[in-house]
């Protein structure tokens, strides 16, 4: 890890690796849609909205993956000083923010038929919420403060202190009396859903997962080279 | 899929709106990698032209 720390040498296995990443989220998310959408068969008690499950149960599980890269990496930048961590964190803000979206809406899209509200004010349903407030405050952290430096020192408490609400997300169903189900795939003695619905969504788990890799190692190229811009931008005017 | 099912406008709706979201994160992702990397190059260029 501390090899990759080096911003050259990082660019370098991240342009090559891009590509064969790219490939795999395509295939892997044309097999997950496949399972999806013509494989699996609809649940007998909910029918064709069981398909709503493989487009949120992967984003949610992906909401809390990537703040807990986040948290990680902010905890990286503060031990180790690894000039990439800020980096690391800082892109993959926004997109672990997109998919707590996408969780919470297509949620209320399957909440509607399923409970017969679009929202309710549930353990679950509203830790996630709170959890894209997370997002959207460590980005605005990020967008307020002018000096990187600064920013960061902020941005890396607020990374931290927030993933406190991560445990809450996953354990909420089980501490509190709540309209969500309980885990089904990750729990002690194995998933409780039947192969035919569990593979689709392990597979478009996986398509999330490796599109969040292309996108994070996209994002993380772009910040290197906004940090460039601005050094050599005060370099010029150190210049004059 | 059944398409007559009497909630498939739900189901459609979940894959358009996720469809719709992360082909838009996606290309403003690409797209702000594309215009940054490009401006680095530039002043990089031009930091190296001054210099001579």
């Amino acid at each position: 890890m501390q090899s990759l720390a080096n911003p050259a040498r990082f660019l370098k296995i991240a342009n090559a690796v891009l590509p064969w990443v790219w490939a795999a989220a395509a295939l892997s998310l044309a097999a997950g849609l496949y399972g999806a959408l013509a494989a699996a068969p609809a649940d007998y008690q909910q029918g064709e909205t069981v398909r709503i499950i493989f487009v949120h149960v992967p984003a949610a599980w992906m909401a809390l993956f990537v703040y807990t890269v986040m948290a990680s990496a902010s905890a990286a930048a503060i031990v180790f000083r690894h000039p990439l961590a800020d980096v690391a964190a800082k892109a993959a803000a926004p997109i672990g923010a997109a998919f707590c979206f996408l969780a919470l809406v297509t949620g209320s899209i399957w909440g509607k038929p399923m409970w017969g509200a679009w929202w309710v004010w549930d353990a679950r349903l509203t830790s996630m919420f709170v959890l894209l407030l997370l997002y959207l405050g460590y980005m605005a952290i990020w967008q307020a403060i002018d000096e990187p430096h600064r920013a960061a020192q902020i941005a890396r408490i607020v990374a931290l202190v927030g993933f406190v609400n991560v445990p809450v997300v996953k354990f909420s169903v089980d501490w509190w009396n709540s309209l969500h189900q309980p885990a089904s795939v990750f729990r002690m003695g194995g998933p409780t859903i039947h192969i035919s619905i569990l593979w689709p969504l392990l597979v478009m788990g996986l398509a999330y997962t490796l599109l969040f890799l292309a996108l994070h190692l996209v994002a993380m190229r772009s910040e290197i080279a906004a940090r460039k811009i601005r050094q050599l931008r005060i370099a010029r005017i150190g210049d004059r | 899929m059944d398409l007559a099912s009497p909630h498939t406008g739900f189901v459609a709706a979940a894959y358009v709106i996720s469809a719709l979201v992360l082909f838009g994160l996606t290309a403003f992702i690409l797209m702000r990698d594309r215009r940054l990397r490009a401006e680095a190059e530039a002043l990089d260029h031009q930091r190296a032209k001054d210099a001579r």
